[in-house]
């Protein structure tokens, strides 16, 4: 007989590893961002100073801005866009699963790979400039303008995330019931009216989480800046993740790295919330 | 007579063990284990590292070392998360800039006292880039002055004989080298080093404040904005986004300014433009002086063996084995005794290009010191100068502007020391 503790016997594994890799480092990390916690020298109780520092700091509002711009660059297209692609290789076409393979593809690259590849393709004299020229458009500068540089790292983003998220649509179309189709055309439904009533309320849950994972890794996004653009040109590209590597790592400030932390994980708690509120409900 | 025997022999194994232990305390010699750090020489230099960790093992007796080789760009973070866990290496090589950062949090040992009976042995300008302010912190190991590695063909195609031996000169000649070619001669990435070169200095003699705000470092930020409205520096390699070693090696630059045990990463890349290609003396600065790039070997002040540690870092930094070291690969040593080697006067003829960097390099040494001014914040310092100076190229802002700006930054990173 099913009883509570064999629940928490299973849970128990993965609980402990959750504790232990994530919850006990933020908690530790909320202690460190009252302290000038440096690795080498004995800690020391600051209080609330590095959250003023944080305040007054040019740099924090600077990545800030950078980080809610890449934000509103690759959220929207990657809770909009996979769509689209889930409801084309949902079809019973011959081959429909090479397609998928295809999309999903630049999820399986690596993000070092993917920055070297796709700084040659950026690159002055790259094949994105070799292109508009056919056209008779200038180069664009486009990791060395401040002008450009988040919206390249952005499609980078999003062309890496498409296939990723397209699966989550996918799964979540293989759950929507034929047979609201099929009423739907017998009504005299044409394709969008099908997708507009049907498929986008039925995947209303699957569009609030990836929203929310999309969210969440747009505004913890740091690798690609390291690897592509090292936060430049001139902190054009530097997010709050980046700010925070560059604070605790490079200029050994780990306590105010952890009060940026904690301000940016309040952020995203927030957007969350939000989140939830304006698209989560269940039928 | 059970009992009996059973207590003889639990107090005989008692005095066995008790005697084992005083025979322990007061007999043989401790082993101690010292843990080494490199950064990003191996595989390439696995025999020597172990040659001189064998060599050093034979010679003290009773002393393990075992050598580990970090990655460049993770060396800062294994430094902390080692720290943070005690588990920091004995000896460590660090570059100049990370070194004074961690000798200002008390991360490494201060060697004023114990290494003063090797100071003399080493260059005094390559002495002080163990310092941060008046202390030493670490002994210098390998170093680099600088070189060229030209491409005779590219200058030959624009109408140049000869690479530039001045400033000045490699300005005019990239002009021409861009007009008629589209390609690119001086690439600076570094304004940072080319103001003290330049008789510019950061930061004023005592270290208290910025020295930057001077009439001369606005005409240098100038003369660059006209360099770079032009189309004369190139964006990608001014903000470190693209490799100097693959635009060379690509042709898309004429000659590249760097130490010459970098110019067989050509080599690799494209062994035609490497036979293409010859080695000149690095341009120095209006001051005499070129910066100097040195790798240092420090001592970590929690080290559980110090009195080995020091003796292994003052073994690797030793004429003998840096003398050792610099004829596998296109390095200096920093020792004024293995410096003098006719080993480093051979190389003016070589067919070779690294081999004829090395002799220009070595004939540069007595012009070679370290342009970072001895105090904790010096790679925030830099970036501060070079923030300003792609704001005035990239964003048009005001040269005087933009030098008061970073003099402010500057004065503001040190009142934080």
């Amino acid at each position: 007989m099913y009883k509570a503790r064999h629940a928490w016997m299973f849970l128990a594994p993965a609980g402990v590893l959750l504790a232990t890799f994530s919850l006990i480092p933020a908690l530790a990390a909320l202690v460190l961002s009252f302290t000038n916690y440096n690795v080498f020298q004995p800690v020391e109780w600051v209080g609330l100073d590095n959250f003023i520092k944080a305040f007054h700091d040019k740099k924090f509002w600077s990545a800030l801005g950078n980080t809610f711009y890449y934000w509103i660059l690759v959220t929207p297209a990657l809770v909009v866009l996979p769509v689209f692609i889930a409801i084309l290789v949902n079809q019973k076409l011959m081959g429909i699963k090479l397609y998928r393979l295809v999309y999903y593809f630049p999820a399986l690259v690596s993000v070092v790979v993917t920055a070297i590849l796709w700084n040659w393709m950026f690159a002055s004299d790259g094949i994105f400039n070799y292109i508009i020229s056919l056209i008779n458009i200038n180069p664009i500068n486009w990791l060395t303008s401040k002008e450009f540089v988040m919206v390249s790292l952005a499609l980078v983003t999003v062309w890496q995330g498409l296939g990723y998220y397209m699966l989550f649509y996918l799964a979540g179309l293989q759950s929507v019931p034929t047979d609201l189709y099929e009423a739907a055309e017998l009504d005299g439904a044409g394709i969008w009216q099908k997708h507009f009533f049907i498929t986008f309320p039925m995947l209303r849950p699957v569009i609030f989480f990836i929203t929310v994972m999309s969210t969440m890794s747009a505004f913890k996004e740091f690798t690609l800046m390291l690897a592509m653009t090292e936060g430049g040109p001139i902190g054009a590209s530097t997010t709050v993740v980046y700010l925070v590597f560059e604070k605790a790592f490079k200029q050994l400030d780990m306590g105010y790295a952890s009060a940026i932390s904690f301000l940016l994980f309040i952020i995203i708690l927030i957007l969350t919330l939000i989140n939830k509120k304006a698209l989560d409900r269940t039928y | 007579m059970r009992k009996m025997k059973f207590i003889s022999i639990l107090l005989a194994s008692l005095c066995l063990l008790f005697v084992a232990a005083c025979s322990n305390a007061g007999g043989s010699k401790k082993n101690v284990e010292l843990k080494f750090w490199t950064i990003s020489l191996s595989p390439t230099f696995d025999d020597y590292i172990n040659g001189l960790v064998d060599q050093f093992e034979a010679e003290n007796e009773g002393v393990t070392v075992i050598w580990e080789d970090i990655p460049f760009d993770t060396v800062e973070q294994r430094v902390l998360t080692a720290a943070a866990s005690n588990q920091l290496a004995d000896v460590l090589n660090l570059n100049t800039d990370y070194l004074k950062k961690l000798a200002a949090v008390g991360a490494v040992a201060d060697l004023t006292e114990k290494a003063a009976d090797v100071k003399s042995d080493f260059f005094e300008g390559v002495w002080e880039a163990g310092n941060l302010g008046d202390k030493t912190y670490a002994l210098p190991w390998y170093l680099s002055t600088g070189g060229m590695l030209y491409n005779k063909e590219l200058l030959k195609k624009a109408g140049f004989d000869h690479p530039p031996a001045t400033d000045e000169e490699a300005w005019e000649m990239s002009e021409v080298l861009y007009e008629k070619l589209g390609v690119y001669g001086n690439t600076p990435s570094n304004i940072h080093l080319y103001l003290p070169q330049n008789g510019i200095p950061l930061v004023s003699e005592d270290l208290k404040s910025a020295a930057i705000n001077t009439p001369e470092a606005v005409a240098v930020f100038k003369e660059f904005k006209e360099r770079f409205d032009k189309g004369l520096i190139p964006r990608e390699l001014l903000l470190g986004q693209a490799k100097a070693n693959e635009w060379y090696a690509q042709e898309k630059i004429a000659w590249w300014g760097t130490g010459p045990q970098l110019f067989r990463q050509v080599n690799d890349l494209s062994p035609e433009v490497y036979k293409k290609s010859d080695a000149a003396p690095s341009i120095v600065g209006s001051s005499g002086f070129n910066h100097i790039a040195i790798m240092n070997i420090a001592v970590s002040a929690k080290s559980k063996a110090p009195k080995e540690a020091l003796a292994f870092a003052k073994f690797v930094t030793n004429a003998e084995s840096q003398l050792a070291f610099s004829k596998i690969v296109a390095i200096l040593p920093s020792v004024k005794e293995a410096a003098a080697d006719e080993y480093f006067t051979q190389g003016e003829n070589s067919d070779d290009p690294s081999e004829k960097g090395r002799f220009y390099a070595a004939a540069q040494l007595e012009r070679a010191k370290d342009m970072f001014a001895p105090v904790e914040n010096i790679s925030e310092i830099n970036k501060a100068v070079n923030d300003e100076f792609h704001r005035v190229l990239l964003e048009n802002k005001d040269p005087q502007k933009a030098i008061e700006d970073a003099e402010a930054r500057i004065n503001e990173l040190l009142d934080t020391e």
